[in-house]
C-alpha cells in the first residue's frame, strides 16, 4: 500500500502568458479589441452597441428587445428567410441578444467562412428592413414568451427582485418588456429606436482568432465603413434607484420549492476596493465550496444549490444572494441566509483568505482557453471602463488585497438591514412559517414585482 | 479547405493490470492538465423500485473518502484553481476536473481515493444529507420547472416498464426517499472498479511521469468480481399511444417519440440530419412551416437521442394561444410525409452537413471537452482517435440516406404526449 493520508504537493509552476488584448483604430472612429490566437481556423467576433434596454421610452418597454429581434429578419437584398439562410450554409452560429446596458452581436465562425459572415453580420447593423410581416410575426411571437414567462419561478423571482432593487429606473424593467408595453409598440416605433438609438450609439468590435490587425482593418473599409461616427450621441444617462427594502413575497400556488432573492446595492465595477469585495464574495458564495452553499446545501440538505454573486450593470451594481429551497425550509433558509450576511461582517479567518486568493489567482490562465472565453473577457473592460491592460494586473491586484480591506468590504458590501428580501413560492405555506422565525411582516407583491 | 488532420488525436492507450483503461492524450500548448473518468454504469444498470443510483453516486463521490474529508474533494481542487464536476446518463457516469498542470499528481490522488476508498469514509449522516440535496435537484430542475416532468413521462411510456431507459435518470421521487446505505454500498462495489472505468488524461504533462503515477495510485484498487450485464428487451409499439398531462403551464406543447437507432448504427448519422434538416434552423422544414408560413407553434426542434442500447427519434413543439395541438401534429406529419416523397435538396443537406463539420472544429477549443469525447469514443468504439470517423460517418450521409431513415423510422407507431395548461391564464 502507498502512503495516502496527505495530499501530494504540486510540482514546479508552468508558466502562462495572459493573451495580450490590441487596440486599432479604424479610419472613421470604430475601435476594434482583438487578441490573435492561431491555434485553430476560428474567428470569435463580437459586435457591441451601447444601445441596450436602459433606452425604451417610459411606457414602451421591450423596444430594444423587439429590434433586436427583428434586426436579423431581412437586410439589404435578403428577405428574413434568405438571409439567414446565407448564413446558416456557412457553419456560422449566430447570435443577437439585449442587455440593459447593450445590443450585442456575435458570430463563431471558421476562418475560411468569415469574411462572409462579416458582411453578412454589417448588412444585418446597416441595412435592416424591419417589414411589416416580420414586425407583426416577432411582436406576437414576444407577447406568447411574455406568456410563458409567468410560469418560470427562477424568472419571476429575479425580475420581481430587480423592480424593488432599482426601483425608479429602467434596470428595474425586464428587457423583454411587458404584455401591455409590448402590446403598444408600433413598427415605426421600431425604425425610429435603430434610427435615433442605434445608429447613434457607442459600437466596438472586439475579435478572437487566426486574423491579424491588418485584415480586420480591410474588412470594415469593405463592409462597415458607412457606420457614422458623427452622428454619435454620447448621452449620459442619471441613475439614482432608490432600492426599496423588506420583505416580500410573490404567491406561486402549490409551488414544490421556494426561490429567494436577497440582496442590496453595491459601488460600480471600476470601484478601487472590487478586488476586495471580490474575494469576500468568493467566501461568501461565489463558489461551491463557499459559506453559503456549505451551509445550505451540505449541512442542511435545504437545496441543490445557493451562491452569492456581485452583478455589475453600467452604472449600479447589487450584490444578490440566490437559491431554491424546499418549500417547508422557506423561512429557515431566509433565516440562514441573513445570519451568514451579519457573520461576514463580524469575521473572516486566514484561511478562509488564502483560500480564496489561491482560488482566483490560480484558476485565472483557465478562464482565457477557448476563443469565446477570451472575447467575452473583453466585453466588461468596454462596458466598465476597465484598462486594456487590466488582465495583465488582476492576479497581483487579488494578492495585493490586505486582509483589513476584505473585512471592510463585506461591511460596505453585504447590507441585511438594507437588503431586498425576496421570496417566490405558495405564499400560504410561507406565511405560516414565517411569524416565529423572522421578526419582519411580508407584503405581498405580483410577479412583476409591484404590490398587490 | 478546413484540413480534417486537426481532428486527428494522437493518444497512447494501455490498461492496468487491475483491468483500468488509461489513454494519455498529451497537448504542451495547454497550461493545464484534465482528467476524465468514465464509470460503465448509468440508470440503465439500476432496478425498478431502486432507480436513481448511479445518479446518486455522482453526489457521493463528492462527500469525501478514506484520506479526504468531507468537503475536501472541492476544496482541494478549488484551492489549486481548478475547475470539477461530474455527470449521470443512462448509460455511464463521469468525473472530470482541470487544474494548472503543476497539480496532476493532485488529481490522480483525489480520484484514486474515491475509487479505491470510498465506502470507509461513507456514513448515514452523508447519505442523508444528500438525499434531500438529491430530492431538492430534483424539485428544482424537474417538478419546479414548466413542462419539466414532460420527459420522465414520455420515455416511461415509451420504453416498457422492464426496460432500463424507462425510468429518469435522476429516480424516481419515491425511490430516492427509500435509499438505504447497504444498497448504496453494494451499488459501489459492483461498479466502481477500476476494470468498470476509463481515464483520459490529456493537456501538459510529461508521459513517462503520469504513466508511473497512474500506475502509483490506481494500481492495488481491487477489481469488481462480476458486473451484471443489463437486460434489454427489443422495444415495439403496437400503436401510437397518447398521454395527457396537465402541468402549471401557459401554453400547450406537443412530444413525439419514435424507436430509432441506437448510437453509431447505420441509421444514427442519417437521423442527426435528418433533424437538422426538420427544425435546426430558421430555414429547416419544420420551423419554415410551423413559424414562419403558418404561425401556429412558438417553437419547435427534433433530435435523435441515441444511446449504447437504444435511440429515439423525438419532435417537440409549444403551441400559439389558441392553437390545437391536433394543428400542429398534423402539419408535422405532413411534413414528414412531403419529405419522404419529394425528398431534399442538395442545399439542404450541405447546410446540415456544414453545421456538424464547424461543430466538430469547435468542439476543439477546451481541453475538458476533448477528453470527455475521447471517453466517448473509447466507450462507444473503442478507438479514442475517432474524431475523423466520425465526421465522416455525417460527410457520407446521401439524401437516399436520410429519405430512407425517415421512411424507416417515423412511418412507425409513436408515443405521443401532450402536457395541457392546468388551469386558464391568470
Amino acid at each position: 500500500m502507498i502512503k495516502r493520508e496527505t495530499a501530494p504537493l504540486p510540482s514546479a509552476l508552468v508558466p502562462f502568458e495572459i493573451p495580450e488584448i490590441k487596440l486599432i483604430k479604424a479610419t472613421g472612429g470604430l475601435e476594434v479589441y482583438y487578441v490573435q490566437k492561431e491555434k485553430l481556423p476560428i474567428i470569435q467576433a463580437i459586435f457591441i452597441s451601447s444601445a441596450g434596454s436602459i433606452y425604451d421610452p417610459e411606457g414602451k418597454n421591450g423596444l430594444a428587445f423587439l429590434t433586436s429581434l427583428l434586426i436579423d429578419e431581412g437586410a439589404a437584398e435578403y428577405d428574413a428567410l434568405q438571409l439567414n439562410n446565407e448564413l446558416e450554409k456557412l457553419g456560422t452560429i449566430t447570435g443577437i441578444s439585449i442587455s440593459h446596458d447593450a445590443f450585442t452581436f456575435s458570430i463563431l465562425s471558421l476562418k475560411e467562412h468569415f469574411e462572409r459572415s462579416f458582411e453578412l453580420i454589417s448588412k444585418i447593423i446597416l441595412e435592416p428592413r424591419f417589414e411589416e410581416n416580420d414586425f407583426n410575426r416577432e411582436k406576437k411571437k414576444t407577447l406568447d414568451k411574455i406568456l410563458q414567462l409567468k410560469d418560470e419561478p427562477s424568472y419571476i423571482a429575479n425580475s420581481a427582485f430587480e423592480k424593488r432593487i432599482f426601483a425608479g429606473t429602467n434596470y428595474s424593467n425586464p428587457e423583454i418588456g411587458f404584455e401591455e408595453s409590448v402590446k403598444s409598440i408600433a413598427n415605426g416605433e421600431i425604425k425610429d429606436f435603430y434610427r435615433n438609438e442605434f445608429l447613434r450609439s457607442d459600437l466596438k468590435i472586439i475579435l478572437t482568432g487566426n486574423i491579424t490587425g491588418d485584415e480586420i482593418l480591410n474588412l470594415i473599409n469593405r463592409y462597415l465603413s458607412a457606420w457614422n461616427f458623427d452622428n454619435q450621441l454620447r448621452r449620459q444617462k442619471l441613475f439614482s434607484p432608490a432600492v426599496l427594502p423588506g420583505l416580500y413575497i410573490v404567491d406561486k400556488k402549490e409551488s414544490a420549492q421556494s426561490e429567494i432573492r436577497v440582496g442590496n446595492l453595491i459601488k460600480n465595477r471600476n470601484s478601487e476596493d472590487y478586488h476586495a469585495a471580490r474575494l469576500m464574495n468568493t467566501i461568501l458564495g461565489g463558489q461551491f465550496s463557499s459559506r453559503i452553499n456549505l451551509n445550505l446545501r451540505e449541512k442542511r440538505g435545504y437545496t441543490y444549490g445557493a451562491g452569492s454573486a456581485l452583478n455589475y450593470n453600467k452604472e449600479s451594481g447589487y450584490f444578490e444572494i440566490s437559491t431554491a429551497v424546499n418549500i417547508d425550509n422557506s423561512a429557515d433558509a431566509v433565516v440562514e441566509i441573513l445570519n451568514e450576511m451579519k457573520l461576514i461582517r463580524e469575521n473572516i479567518t486566514q484561511a478562509e483568505i488564502e483560500f480564496a486568493r489561491s482560488y482566483l489567482i490560480k484558476q485565472f490562465p483557465s478562464r482565457f482557453e477557448t476563443y469565446t472565453q477570451i472575447a467575452r473577457n473583453i466585453s466588461p473592460l468596454i462596458l466598465h471602463n476597465l484598462p486594456i491592460d487590466y488582465y495583465h494586473h488582476y492576479q497581483s491586484m487579488i494578492e495585493n488585497v490586505k486582509e483589513e480591506e476584505i473585512l471592510k468590504a463585506a461591511k460596505e458590501y453585504v447590507l441585511p438591514e438594507k437588503s431586498v428580501i425576496l421570496i417566490t413560492g405558495d405564499k400560504e405555506k410561507i406565511v405560516r412559517q414565517l411569524g416565529s422565525k423572522l421578526d419582519m411582516e411580508p407584503s405581498e407583491l405580483d410577479i412583476y414585482g409591484n404590490p398587490v | 479547405m478546413i484540413n480534417n488532420s486537426l481532428l486527428k488525436i494522437n493518444y497512447e492507450k494501455f490498461s492496468l493490470p487491475n483491468g483500468l483503461e488509461v489513454i494519455l492524450y498529451p497537448d504542451p500548448s495547454s497550461p493545464i492538465v484534465s482528467i476524465n473518468i468514465w464509470y460503465r454504469v448509468g440508470s440503465a444498470n439500476e432496478k425498478p423500485g431502486k432507480t436513481g443510483f448511479a445518479h446518486l453516486f455522482e453526489h457521493m463521490m463528492f462527500q469525501g473518502s478514506q484520506n479526504v474529508p468531507k468537503e475536501g474533494h472541492f476544496k482541494y481542487i478549488q484551492e489549486a484553481g481548478g475547475t470539477l464536476n461530474g455527470s449521470t446518463s443512462i448509460d455511464r457516469t463521469n468525473y472530470y476536473e482541470s487544474v494548472p498542470a503543476n497539480y496532476l499528481e493532485l488529481l490522480l490522488w483525489l480520484e484514486s481515493d474515491r475509487m479505491g476508498f470510498l465506502l470507509p469514509a461513507l456514513t448515514q449522516d452523508k447519505l442523508d444529507n444528500q438525499k434531500d440535496v438529491v430530492m431538492n435537484e430534483r424539485r428544482q430542475r424537474y417538478e419546479n420547472q414548466p413542462y419539466g416532468q414532460a420527459w420522465e413521462i414520455l420515455f416511461s411510456n415509451l420504453f416498457t416498464n422492464d426496460h432500463p431507459y424507462s425510468w429518469p435518470t435522476i429516480g424516481w421521487m419515491d425511490d430516492i426517499a427509500k435509499f438505504e446505505l447497504n444498497d448504496v454500498r453494494n451499488f459501489f462495489s459492483t461498479y466502481y472498479a477500476p476494470n468498470n472505468a476509463s481515464l483520459v488524461l490529456g493537456g501538459n504533462f510529461d508521459i513517462n511521469t503520469s504513466v508511473k503515477l497512474i500506475g502509483k495510485y490506481f494500481g492495488e484498487i481491487q477489481r469488481s468480481n462480476s458486473i451484471p450485464s443489463i437486460n434489454s428487451p427489443g422495444q415495439k409499439l403496437k400503436e401510437t399511444n397518447r398521454i395527457i398531462h396537465k402541468d402549471s403551464v401557459q401554453l400547450p406543447r406537443l412530444y413525439m417519440a419514435w424507436h430509432s437507432d441506437k448510437a453509431f448504427g447505420p441509421d444514427d448519422a442519417a437521423l442527426d440530419i435528418l433533424a437538422d434538416i426538420l427544425s435546426s434552423t430558421k430555414n429547416s422544414r419544420l420551423q419554415k412551416n410551423l413559424l414562419y408560413d403558418n404561425q401556429i407553434a412558438l417553437d419547435v426542434s427534433s433530435f435523435q437521442y441515441s444511446a449504447r442500447l437504444a435511440g429515439s427519434f423525438i419532435i417537440v413543439s409549444t403551441a400559439k394561444p389558441g392553437v390545437e395541438i391536433e394543428k400542429i401534429k398534423a402539419e408535422i406529419l405532413k411534413e414528414i410525409d412531403f419529405l419522404i416523397s419529394n425528398g431534399i435538396s442538395d442545399e439542404e443537406l450541405l447546410r446540415a452537413k456544414n453545421s456538424y463539420k464547424s461543430a466538430f472544429i469547435y468542439s476543439l477549443q477546451k481541453l475538458d471537452t476533448i477528453v470527455d469525447h475521447i471517453n466517448h469514443y473509447n466507450y462507444f468504439l473503442n478507438e479514442p482517435d475517432s474524431f475523423i470517423f466520425d465526421l465522416n460517418r455525417y460527410e457520407k450521409v446521401t439524401a437516399r440516406d436520410v429519405i430512407n431513415a425517415a421512411e424507416k423510422i417515423l412511418n412507425k407507431p409513436y408515443t405521443e404526449l401532450n402536457i395541457i395548461p392546468k388551469q386558464k391564464e391568470q
